[in-house]
């Protein structure tokens, strides 16, 4: 797998620290699936040395686009990127979501987690009864809310301060939610639990891992599938160096087994 | 030009190997993999080890620091789960064994030694374990046990991996050579600790092994020393990010050059060092790779 080097065509920052970057990749627009990511070099030289990885935020025929947040020098770098540079990119890798066809799906997203569930929802709505629930610290930090509602599916919003929508976390939001489905389906076949955790009903998420690990608790017994954004080495299977452990012993290497994992399979 | 390679009884098409722990077992670039001179597998262990907690990896300017800690099936997954597959790899392929007693590395060997792999490359050198590992490739007496009881079980060809860890790998090279290796492998990683800014050991094992660009002086410097004090073939690694980087280490006495991490950044990094190799050899109208090992020292 060679790294593709991709024009930038459109480059500008979202709020404070985090930025959008449209890139032409026509081959990688055509292969890329929800749940993978692109491994970005962010300097031509030895420093940094390793790619960055970014989960695809959306894809528009042939262009695809990386929202991230600046959390390091690495992020820093490339948040310098400007429309009509080049990008050095490996991908897609990673392993795509799971396909839904005919279910109930929660898609929530918290903070810079939000980016991922954008192209994951476009791919779900389609085929699927889509809800998505998104959270930020405040209002000026919630993204791509305008993007989210143009899907025609239900959005909510949780703001930690209660400047937009659900004063509370995402979390929170998406446990009534979920209740609020399980009682319609008690109502209807008499299930429960069962009928919910089961086949209907699919949670994604993106987010910090406090967050992750709060939905899974809160959600419990109903899987719940995150994306797991995290350091990397290679991004390609061939280090070890990414790994989360599993509950019962062993790892997940997230690069390749992921960056979608069963939560409520793994030590968060 | 016959760019081939031989080592004990392996001869290798080209002098380009991927680097243990940083190609995984050749099966996720069957493509880059069929173009080198071999491939060196994960460090396999007589039992599977689930490696150490994360995170494993840190970043430095040209390098990083890994802490991974052995993960891989252990050796009866190997040989019934992988060596099936990387048989049908068209490059040599080396297996990478590790062990926790003098003894284990024995039955590593005597157990590979029905296997369809092309020779052990002997880890005496890893970092990021508590026993064994480095504080083994630190003992020349050790060494050359350790060398001396795989070379008893095993009729395939032998390289030791050395560290440089706090020893003279001159004196390790020495050991393996007299005890019958028919190569060495030189340098590992180097001991690391980074700390996360609060005072607090980042990495999930604690310590961690240095790799990338930023070791290679260090990595030519023992390379050209060894190089002067032993007979057998010197596999050249450390910091091998370009063809420019392997001519280096085949000027500095190395007769092939291992890959590392470089192929974390670009998975075909070890393919590129091989295209640029070759267009070397043929722009100077090179006729045999002797030419260019060892003249950093010819030429003073």
């Amino acid at each position: 797998m060679r790294p593709a080097h991709c024009p930038v065509t459109a480059a500008r920052e979202l709020c404070a620290g985090v930025f959008s970057l449209w890139l032409d990749a026509p081959r990688i627009a055509r292969q890329i699936h929800p749940g993978q990511f692109l491994n970005v070099k962010v300097s031509s030289g030895v420093d940094p040395l390793l790619r960055r990885p970014i989960s695809v935020c959306d894809v528009e025929r042939s262009r695809v686009r990386l929202v991230f947040r600046v959390v390091g020098r690495g992020t820093a770098l490339l948040s310098r990127v400007r429309a009509g540079d080049d990008l050095d990119v490996l991908g897609p890798l990673g392993r795509p979501a799971p396909k839904m066809r005919g279910k109930d799906v929660l898609v929530c997203g918290g903070g810079i987690g939000t980016a991922p569930m954008l192209f994951l929802a476009r791919r779900l709505v389609p085929m699927n009864r889509v809800q998505v629930l998104l959270g930020a610290r405040s209002k000026n930090e919630l993204l791509l809310v305008r993007e989210f509602r143009a899907l025609g599916v239900p959005v909510k919003i949780a703001t930690d301060d209660g400047s937009a929508g659900y004063r509370g976390t995402v979390t929170e939001l998406a446990a009534e939610q979920v209740k609020g489905q399980m009682s319609k389906v008690k109502g209807q076949d008499g299930g429960g639990r069962l009928a919910v955790s089961g086949e209907r009903f699919t949670v994604f998420a993106c987010g910090p891992k406090p967050m992750l690990a709060d939905l899974v608790k809160r959600l419990d017994p109903i899987p719940v599938w995150g994306f797991v954004e995290e350091r990397m080495g290679c991004g390609t299977g061939i280090c070890y160096c990414c790994a989360l452990p599993k509950k019962g012993g062993g790892h997940v290497r997230f690069c390749e087994d992921g960056p979608v994992v069963r939560l409520n399979e793994v030590v968060l | 030009m016959n760019s081939s390679v031989t080592i004990g009884r392996t001869t290798f098409a080209n002098p380009v190997l991927a680097a243990s722990g940083t190609f995984e077992f050749g099966l996720k670039f069957p493509a880059v993999a069929n173009r080198l001179g071999g491939v060196v597998t994960k460090a396999i262990t007589l039992q599977p080890r689930a490696g150490n907690p994360p995170p494993r990896i840190w970043e430095f300017p040209g390098g990083i620091l890994n802490s991974v800690g052995l993960e891989n099936p252990g050796l009866e997954s190997f040989c019934s789960g992988m060596v099936p597959y990387t048989r049908k790899l068209k490059c040599r392929v080396v297996v990478n064994i590790a062990g926790f007693t003098a003894d284990e590395y024995g039955e590593l060997a005597a157990r590979l030694n029905s296997e369809p792999v092309d020779a052990l490359e002997v880890n005496v050198s890893c970092p990021n374990v508590r026993e064994g590992g480095a504080l083994f490739g630190q003992q020349p007496r050790v060494v050359e046990a350790i060398t001396a009881l795989v070379r008893n079980r095993t009729t395939k060809t032998i390289i030791i991996k050395l560290t440089a860890n706090f020893v003279d790998p001159v004196e390790t090279a020495k050991a393996a050579e007299s005890a019958g290796a028919d190569g060495v492998t030189l340098i590992n990683t180097l001991f690391g600790l980074a700390l996360d800014g609060n005072g607090r050991p980042f990495l999930g094992g604690r310590n961690g092994g240095m790799s990338g660009p930023a070791l290679k002086p260090f990595a030519l410097f023992c390379v050209d020393r060894v190089a002067a004090a032993v007979k057998i073939p010197i596999i050249g690694c450390g910091g091998v990010m370009s063809s420019g980087d392997a001519l280096d280490f085949m000027s500095a006495g190395a007769r092939m050059v291992q890959v590392g991490t470089a192929s974390l950044v670009n998975p075909e990094a070890a393919s590129d060092v091989w295209t640029g190799l070759s267009e070397y050899a043929r722009k100077n109208r090179l006729t045999d790779w002797a030419q260019i090992v060892g003249r950093a020292r010819r030429q003073g």
